[in-house]
Order: C-alpha cells, then sequence, then structure tokens
C-alpha cells in the first residue's frame, strides 16, 4: 500500500510548524511573526499501525501567491501527490482563515480543519461552535491547542478517513453566471492538472499574473476581459467571497464581551512608541552582546584551562612529533569548539530564538520600516536581519517573504554582512576576551553604520521599485521553556554535526601542512595583501581559507595556525590593532559555502557572484581603513 | 479621506481600495476589505507606517498603501 502524505497548510502564523514538531518531533522552526517556515519540510509518524508523511509548508495567506515563500507553499501542494489537506486555521483570526480554507475545499482533495490557538480564542472572547462550523463547511473540524499538543490525537484519528468537502464552490448566481463562459473556454483550451477550472477563471479574472498570463495567448483572452469589466475586476467576487465567510463566522461564531484587561496594548505602547519604542530596541539589542558576553568569557576560560593541561599531558605522552602534532590538532579542535565557540553560540542562539518567539520582531519590522526605506528595503526585511545574527544560511533564505526582486537581493546582501553568531565568536572570543567589552559595542555599531551606508548605496544602484509592507502583527506569545531550548538544539545541532568534525578535520589538515611546512606557500601567496596592505600576521592566511567553509574557523583555527600552544597566548603575537583589523576583516570578507549557496539559490548565479566579490572588497577597504584610523589614534 | 488622514484611536469603514497595487490582494486577505471597521492605533514616526485593528488583528501598512486605502468616518 501506498504511504499516505498530508500536507499542513494554513495561513502564516497559524501554528503549523509548531502542530508538525508535535507529531513529527521537534524539527521544524517555529517563530512567532508570519513567514517563519520558507521551504517545505518533511516527517513521518504513525497513525495507529500506518506510517504516514507529515509536511509542514510555509504559510500563505491565498493560494494565488504574493512572495517567493507562498509560492513554494502552493508548489509543493500542487507537485508533492498530497493525499490529505490539514487546513490549520488560527481560530482568532477565523473571517480572514476561512477565505483560505474556501479555496482549498476547492480542491476537492480529503480535507480536515484543524482549528488552532483555541485558548487564544477563548481569551480573545470568540467561542467556536465546532459542530455548526464543520455542517457549514461540509469538512470535519477538529479544534486544537498545538502548543500543548491538545487535541493532537484526535486529529491524527480523524485524518484516517478524511473524506473530500461535501460541499461544493458554488458563488452566487450572478456571478457563476458572468464567469460561466471564461471558465467553459478554459476547461477547453487549457489542460492544468492542478488548478481547477474554476479557479482559474476566478484568479485570472482577480489578476493574479500567473493564471491571466496562461490565459494570454489562447482564444478565452477575450472572454476574460469581458468577465473582468462585469465582476470589476474581480472586486465583485472578492466582495462575495468576503461576505461568506462573515456569514459563516457569524453564524459559527459568538464574540463574549471581555474585561478589557489588555496587557498587550500597554506592552505596545510602550515597545512601539515613537520614542521609547527605539529607546528600548537599542538597550535590548546592547543587552543581548552584553549577556553574551559576560556569560561567555569566564566558561571559556574555564575550557581553556582544561584543554591547556590536556595538550601539556600530550607533549609528554606522545614522542613522535608528527603525531603529536596530528593529535595536538585534533584534540585543539574539539577544545576550541567545546571551549570558545559554544559559550557564545549557545546563550546568543538562545536570546535570539526567544525574541523570535516572542513576537517582537514584527514590532521592530514597524519601527524600523522608514530606516530601512533608504536602504531599499522594507521593515519585514528586519526578519532577515535579526536571524542573521543567528545564521546567514536562514536569513538569506528569509529573503522569500519579500517581495521585490531588488529588495531580495539589498536584503540577501545586507543580511550576509551581519555577523552570524560565528563571526560573534570571533568578535567574543578574540575582541571581547583580549580587549574587553568596549571594544565589542563599537564593532557591532560599526558593522550596522556599515550595512545603513552600504543599503543606501545599494538602492541607488539597482533598478526597480519594492512594493510596501503590509504586514500582520501577531500577539505577542510567551515561548515555553521546552520550546526555546528545542529551538537552540536544532540550530546548534548544525554546529555539532557538522562545524565540529570539520574543525577537527580542519586543525588536523593543518597540523599536516603546517609539519610539512605547505603552509607557508599559502601564506606567502596571502602575504602582499594581509601582511603588506592590513599589517596581519603572514600565517593569518590559511585560517582566512578555512573561515570560507565555516566562519567559526576563523577564530578556532587561528592560535593554532599562530603556533601558540593555547588559545589564552593569541595577544602575545598580536597587537591591539591585528586583532581588531583582523576582525573587520573577518566580519566582513565572503559568506560561508553554505551561505554562497543559498544565495545563488535565492538570488540567482550572478547576484550570488556580485555579493560574494562585493563583501571581500569591502573586508579589505573597511579593514585597511581601520588599521590606519587607529595608528593615527 | 484615505487611511493617512486618519486620527489615532478613532474608528473608520473602508469604502474602496483603489488601484491595483501589488500588495492589494494581501491587504485583502487580512480583512481590509470595503465595508469593514477598522481603527487607527499608531503611526510611526518618520512617515514610517501605520498600524490598523481589523476584526481585531493589528496590521502595519506602509503609508504608500495606506494613500489608497479610502476610508470615510462613522458617524
Ligand atoms: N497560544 C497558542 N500559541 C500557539 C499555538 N500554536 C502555535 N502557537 C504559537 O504561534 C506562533 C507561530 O507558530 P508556528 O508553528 O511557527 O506557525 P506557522 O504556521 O508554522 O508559521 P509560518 O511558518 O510563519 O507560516 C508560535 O509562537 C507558537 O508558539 C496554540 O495552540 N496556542
Ligand atoms: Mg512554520
Amino acid at each position: 500500500m501506498k504511504q499516505i502524505r498530508i500536507a499542513l497548510i494554513g495561513q502564516p502564523n497559524c501554528g503549523k510548524s509548531t502542530l508538525f514538531n508535535q507529531i513529527a518531533g521537534y524539527r521544524s522552526l517555529t517563530a512567532n511573526f508570519p513567514g517563519a517556515t520558507v521551504t517545505y519540510i518533511k516527517g513521518k509518524t504513525y497513525i495507529g499501525n500506518d506510517l504516514v508523511e507529515i509536511v509542514d509548508l510555509p504559510g500563505t495567506y491565498s493560494l494565488s501567491w504574493y512572495d517567493d515563500a507562498e509560492k513554494e507553499a502552493v508548489k509543493a501542494l500542487f507537485s508533492m501527490d498530497i493525499d490529505v489537506i490539514v487546513n490549520i486555521v488560527d481560530a482568532s483570526t477565523l473571517i480572514r482563515s476561512i477565505e483560505m480554507t474556501l479555496e482549498l475545499m476547492c480542491l476537492g482533495k480529503p480535507m480536515v480543519m484543524a482549528l488552532n490557538m483555541m485558548d487564544e480564542a477563548e481569551r480573545k472572547g470568540i467561542i467556536i461552535d465546532t459542530k455548526k462550523l464543520s455542517d457549514a463547511l461540509g469538512i470535519k473540524v477538529v479544534p486544537i491547542i498545538a502548543k500543548k499538543g491538545k487535541g493532537v490525537k484526535e486529529l491524527l484519528q480523524t485524518l484516517k478517513n478524511a473524506s473530500p468537502p461535501t460541499k461544493e464552490c458554488i458563488y452566487s448566481e450572478e456571478i457563476e453566471s458572468k464567469i460561466e463562459n471564461l471558465e467553459q473556454c478554459i476547461g477547453e483550451n487549457i489542460k492544468d492538472k492542478n488548478w481547477p477550472v474554476k479557479m482559474m477563471a476566478i484568479k485570472s479574472i482577480e489578476g493574479f499574473k500567473p493564471i491571466s498570463d496562461m490565459i494570454e495567448n489562447t482564444p478565452c483572452r477575450d472572454e476574460l476581459i469581458k468577465a473582468r469589466k462585469s465582476l470589476d475586476n474581480g472586486n465583485e467576487i472578492e466582495k462575495e467571497r468576503h461576505a461568506l465567510c462573515m456569514d459563516i463566522f457569524e453564524d459559527t461564531s459568538k464574540l463574549k464581551k471581555i474585561r478589557t484587561k489588555n496587557s498587550e496594548e500597554k506592552i505596545d505602547s510602550i515597545l512601539m512608541h515613537p520614542v521609547l519604542g527605539y529607546l528600548v530596541m537599542f538597550v535590548l539589542f546592547l543587552g543581548v552582546f552584553y549577556i553574551v558576553f559576560q556569560g561567555g568569557t569566564p566558561v571559556e576560560n574555564i575550557f581553556i584551562d582544561i584543554f591547556d593541561k590536556i595538550d601539556a599531558f600530550l607533549v609528554s605522552a606522545i614522542p613522535n612529533k608528527l603525531v603529536f602534532s596530528i593529535t595536538k590538532g585534533a584534540v585543539d579542535g574539539i577544545g576550541a569548539a567545546i571551549g570558545i565557540a559554544l559559550p557564545y553560540l549557545v546563550p546568543f542562539l538562545f536570546i535570539i530564538s526567544f525574541f523570535e518567539d516572542v513576537g517582537y520582531l514584527p514590532r521592530v519590522a514597524y519601527l524600523m520600516d522608514s530606516v530601512l526605506h533608504k536602504m531599499g528595503v522594507h521593515g519585514t526585511s528586519v526578519i532577515s536581519f535579526v536571524v542573521g545574527y543567528g545564521c546567514s544560511v536562514p536569513a538569506v533564505m528569509a529573503t522569500r517573504i519579500l517581495k521585490s526582486k531588488k529588495e531580495k537581493i539589498i536584503a540577501a546582501f545586507l543580511a550576509s554582512l551581519v555577523p552570524c553568531s560565528a563571526r560573534s565568536t570571533v568578535i567574543m572570543g578574540l575582541v571581547g576576551y583580549f580587549l574587553g567589552y568596549m571594544y565589542v559595542i563599537p564593532l557591532y555599531m560599526f558593522n550596522l553604520v556599515v550595512i545603513v551606508i552600504s543599503g543606501m548605496i545599494l538602492k541607488r544602484l539597482l533598478p526597480g521599485i519594492s512594493p510596501e509592507m503590509v504586514l500582520d502583527i501577531p500577539p505577542y506569545r510567551i515561548p515555553s521553556l521546552k520550546t526555546v531550548i528545542l529551538k537552540t538544539w536544532l540550530k546548534i545541532k548544525d554546529f555539532v554535526y557538522v562545524a565540529v568534525p570539520l574543525l577537527v578535520a580542519g586543525s588536523v589538515l593543518l597540523a599536516v601542512i603546517s609539519y610539512y611546512h605547505l603552509d607557508d606557500y599559502i601564506n606567502m601567496a596571502f602575504e602582499p595583501l594581509l601582511s603588506g596592505v592590513l599589517g596581519l600576521p603572514a600565517a593569518v592566511g590559511v585560517v582566512l581559507i578555512f573561515g570560507v567553509f565555516r566562519k567559526e574557523l576563523t577564530l578556532l583555527m587561528l592560535y593554532q595556525a599562530l603556533g601558540l600552544s593555547s588559545a589564552a597566548l593569541v595577544n602575545t603575537v598580536m597587537s591591539t590593532q591585528q586583532m581588531l583589523v583582523f576582525t573587520i576583516f573577518v566580519m566582513f570578507y565572503i559568506p560561508c559555502v553554505a551561505t554562497i549557496a543559498v544565495l545563488k539559490r535565492e538570488v540567482g548565479l550572478k547576484y550570488s557572484l556580485y555579493i560574494t566579490i562585493g563583501t571581500f572588497v569591502l573586508a579589505v577597504i573597511l579593514s585597511y581603513f581601520v588599521k590606519i584610523i587607529i595608528s593615527i589614534i | 479621506m484615505s487611511l493617512i488622514d486618519a486620527e489615532i484611536g478613532r474608528k473608520y469603514k473602508i469604502v474602496s481600495i483603489s488601484g491595483g497595487f501589488l500588495s492589494k490582494g494581501r491587504l485583502l486577505r487580512l480583512g481590509v476589505t470595503p465595508g469593514s471597521i477598522i481603527e487607527l492605533k499608531r503611526a510611526a514616526p518618520l512617515s514610517g507606517p501605520l498600524m490598523i485593528n481589523v476584526n481585531g488583528s493589528d496590521i502595519v501598512i506602509g503609508r504608500g498603501v495606506a494613500k489608497k486605502v479610502v476610508i470615510e468616518e462613522i458617524v
């Protein structure tokens, strides 16, 4: 028997990924802003004795997609041979969600509605009669609270015997008669296995380009023009559909007057205040780095001590020089990963995960929109930037929720300039550790200034316009500790499984090539630039090359490359100026391979090359500039 | 009048949404449709976006888009 495939589909931020994680184990990142998931994720689970496949999709407000994330959802829905649709609906925004439900119903596939966030609807005073809703729509409705796992079992049971909607997609007679001819023409002339004919007619009348383009060069063109005229470019259809949703809502739900204690309003009035809002944002921004720094440095000290002792033991235990170098390389690699990277990575990613889940980011999008305008992007791209402090790969992918190509390119470029947590380990572990916190903050500020100026320049260089933002602001949600921990783990997993082995292999490789003095050739090639222009020790050349694979390696392999026995000795061979110049260079130069790969996917080969070269040029110019400034002071 | 002329804290009814601009579809999907009642909650400084409430959800709209939303006062 064929394995059943179930797709989770619904509007952005309605809790699809949360439900997915409940069903298939924590594998999809959740966050409290619309557009957290931008690519599909597959998982498996048992319903009874049957193994079924579950697919988490990006959220979409409609089947007529607006941005690339929505497009991904619709494409996946159409191309993946889905057997059952689970339409997740945020019960607290039922009216607008039903519009999407109606569209999905028109696909005629077995379908169940998972009415999520019942807790929030209740808090808002919305009482929904699920039985009535189910009858009105002609599909099964299961109330759930995905966050707490409530109703998930019932949902899975219902999925087993899911059937297609019992109601048909029919508009009023008036509208039906006006689309009839177009529908018939499309049925005769256009073969498309995904879109039902009536939906094609409606979408094309409403001006959804991918569909109207399909009709453009067929005999149906004239019918389309006629239908558009008689239906006020689809406004009539939209009006009727909206009215229907309102009716269904009113028939099935009651609004209870609740005491308006509204703490949310109060928080918003501070966090979104025209003056205070910016102040709080600034303090939070500094606070995050301060906490990470304060938390990380003492732990780094402890681990450096431990691994120094192990190294000392190795010297006496292994007489063979080559074997010693290799062993020490491996040990140092692990030591660097645990001792230097993790103390900063863990708190950093934890805090970012927390912020994503609380729902603060959409508020920052509101605050920053007008500033971001000057950089050719809009408030929504804030999400890319903040995610970028964690890792550049999802940050670049988050540009899928941006509409125009221009905005995407600018946001992707700027997001890759944001120091990711790996680069932050260099800032914290090198500059912070040896020079102190007062050097760390100016570095992050400097980075922000460079990003703003680069944005302003790119805005003028790139052609095209960016449509303004329309963003749904979710309510504040208190994340459970478990979710934040699991999410942090999911983000760190990649470091543990990919970066650490790479680091160990890299350290061993470096140990071997320096044993045979091969690194001299590499360093010689870079010497004119690195030593000549930037005044850095020539030995960092090989480190910077490793850094293109994984940014963590730039710091972790630094002391090894410098020929030091301990990470605590870097300041004996590098001056303050050299550390700062090195850090600035690492902050900006060439995105890591993984980032370059997603850049290519998101903005194309040409622009990903421009971005890669651009960051390198920027790194050289800026670190040279900083070198000059420091030598003047 | 258009949405950018609205007063903070007051409720209005949407009359129409003009023009075929890109984000119109999304606006409609978020419930900002002709006939709906909205409340202007706040406006960001330096010609930043507006935040409105419709059907109990908060939505942020850039000013350029807000210009195209025609509203009337509720008497
Ligand atoms: N109160 C409450 N919050 C929930 C519930 N389910 C999910 N959430 C929260 O809603 C937010 C969005 O959840 P996600 O699972 O990321 O939503 P999504 O539908 O995957 O969102 P996109 O990927 O952006 O489309 C998160 O902050 C969740 O913690 C629920 O039943 N009740
Ligand atoms: Mg999701």
